[in-house]
């Protein structure tokens, strides 16, 4: 984990409301793992006050980036930054997803603005010479981009992040929108539902980020068909590091029913450890 | 140049400490600053039991500010001797650990507890969190609701706190420090109950009981409803109050309240505060207090002042 101050190598619009926001900072790209987080204070002031977490969309050797909608003050005032400015970043933070094994079938369900973590997560999966550093975690992974399906959706298709970036890479792609712009229409679970069921063989995983509504459904769907399933959760968050118990989840594991921290336990979870 | 101040039997080498519940317990900073130069570490709260905390969203931002209510989570005083406090004891500077419990007997229990455990310098009893229910006066039943109607604490009854603080003080000699809330009409009252019950110091301000409401739900945005206001926000209040306890309070006053930066450490330091404490600044910056020191001594270094004892209390006028 560092804490440095990061130049801004692009802040580019992707989608209405959304950004791009690339960064420079070797040790922080290097160490980056899919479903980890930085912290980014927005402005050198008191007023937004709190650093807010985002988690990883891309991390190379020499860069980062992460996907964002501009949705209060804070994001306001990053989509309003330029290429040379600097940012306090601080990161990588958390604990991503588990590693794959060799020939599994993995599911991948994203939602709306909780779709970057996944992408980095199927690069990593998909392209091994992706700067993980975390040992084996992509070394473990050999089998070819159609052993992995990933799930997106969204409002309507201008809201479905990186649609293209997926495809590039490979992967099954099954896309949902709520207005039936692209893909069926309704949600991401329903058709993730419809795949489940149509498979003889059980995926061994399923990853997901997005919404808590979401979230919560893609859970009791893996449940009902027996599938280990990752949540990426999102929550008010102020230190990111352990310090203030802000990012408070309600969870039932081997230490019992109790409020784990989503910046240092998480942020991603046994989805069925979390109580909805 | 000498920063050196005393709390109690506490000698702290500078004046910069950092606040109860914003630190965790000192580990979680390892990693970003030394955490020997700092004058003194306060410690998330310990209760006598473990306590969960409150449910989630225990934290909302507001303009220059926020709202926490955690709900005091910590493991116990016993998990607290045993996992915590083998890592502060290596620090060798002062360690005071935040404590609180829900009536005078608790308060003496966790006191009683601890104050033989090895490392441990001094207590500030936590008299002011706004976020748990107490079972103070017959009035308040037992309730889960730790909201602000429900919230009776010590620190908004003079005689209360002279009790509290007068309890513990049979139990222990090290340096007693009473945590002040700001939700009083007279905050320098409350330290004179603070020091008739014997406490070695006082320290404030707590955060202020603040309220977010979603106007679309049209429900407090925190679960617990209330919270404790932090930050900048509150940082020209909390001056005023210690400048009011230091006119009227003979014992030291450890000042605090958004102090972000050394110019807001100063304005503490200029009114009274023998010592102050960064709170809410190490959220958004975890090295803040070691940076609020550096600056303290530019300060000092350029205004040609060699002590920080011409500086505690030199407020004119």
């Amino acid at each position: 984990m560092f804490r440095e101050k990061c130049k801004i190598i692009e802040n580019k619009k992707v989608a209405p409301g959304h950004y791009v926001l690339k960064l420079a900072s070797p040790r922080i790209s290097k160490n980056a793992r899919p479903g980890q987080f930085v912290q980014i204070l927005c402005a050198d002031s008191t007023d937004p006050l709190l650093p807010r977490p985002f988690s990883f969309l891309t991390a190379s050797k020499k860069d980062f980036s992460i996907l964002y909608q501009v949705v209060g003050n804070g994001t306001k005032i990053l989509s309003q930054a330029a290429k040379g400015d600097s940012l306090w970043i601080l990161g990588p933070l958390g604990n991503g997803f588990s590693k794959a094994q060799k020939g599994e079938d993995l599911v991948l369900v994203g939602g709306g603005v909780g779709i970057p973590p996944l992408y980095h997560l199927a690069q990593a999966l998909v392209n091994r010479t992706t700067s993980v550093r975390s040992g084996s975690w992509h070394r473990t992974w050999s089998d070819k981009p159609n052993n992995i399906h990933v799930f997106l959706g969204a409002r309507n298709k201008s809201l479905l992040l990186y649609e293209r970036d997926f495809k590039k890479l490979g992967v099954n792609l099954h896309i949902a929108t709520d207005d039936g712009s692209k893909g069926s229409k309704g949600f991401v679970t329903e058709i993730l539902e419809g795949f489940l069921k149509s498979r003889q063989r059980t995926p061994a995983k399923i990853y997901t980020c997005g919404p808590t509504p979401m979230l919560k459904a893609v859970s009791l769907v893996s449940q009902k068909y027996q599938v280990p399933c990752e949540v990426s959760v999102e929550v008010p968050m102020a230190c990111g590091f352990g310090a203030c118990l802000g990012c408070a989840i309600e969870v039932d594991d081997s230490r019992g029913r109790r409020f784990a921290v989503a910046c240092t336990e998480g942020p991603v979870f046994q989805a069925k450890e979390i109580i909805w | 140049m000498n920063l050196e101040t005393k709390i109690g039997k506490i000698t702290l080498k500078n004046p910069v400490l950092v606040a109860s519940g914003t630190f965790g317990h000192a580990k979680e900073f390892e990693r970003f600053m030394d955490l020997k130069k700092l004058g003194g570490i306060v410690t998330k709260t310990i209760t006598l039991k473990p306590r969960l905390g409150n449910p989630p969203p225990r934290i909302v931002e507001t303009p220059s500010g926020m709202l926490n209510a955690i709900g005091l989570q910590n493991p116990g005083a016993e998990k607290f001797v045993q996992e915590k406090m083998p890592f502060l004891k290596t620090l060798k500077i002062p360690i005071i650990v935040s404590v609180m419990g829900y009536s005078v007997e608790e308060f003496v229990g966790v006191v009683k507890f601890l104050d033989n455990t090895d490392g441990i310098d001094g207590f500030e009893l936590n008299l002011s969190c706004p976020n748990v229910p107490y079972g103070l006066r017959s009035a308040t039943k037992a309730s889960a609701d730790s909201s602000a109607h429900a919230a009776r604490m010590f620190a908004h009854d003079a005689s209360m706190i002279e009790q509290a603080v007068g309890a513990v003080r049979q139990e222990t000699k090290k340096t007693l420090i009473a945590k002040l809330g700001p939700d009083v009409s007279d905050i320098a009252a409350m330290a004179l109950s603070a020091e008739r019950g014997g406490a070695d110091a006082v320290s404030l301000i707590n955060t202020f009981i603040a309220m977010v409401i979603d106007i679309k739900t049209r429900k407090p945005v925190l679960a617990n409803k209330t919270g404790g206001l932090s930050g900048p926000c509150i940082r020209p209040i909390a001056v005023r109050m210690v400048w009011e306890v230091f006119k009227k309070v003979k014992l030291p006053v450890i000042g605090m309240g958004g102090i972000m930066n050394g110019k807001d450490a100063l304005e503490f330091l200029i009114a009274g505060a023998s010592a102050i404490q960064v709170g809410t600044a190490n959220f958004m910056n975890p090295q803040a207090s070691l940076d609020i020191l550096n600056d303290l001594k530019n300060f000092m270094r350029k205004e040609k002042v060699d002590s920080l004892g011409r500086i505690i209390g030199s407020v004119k006028g």
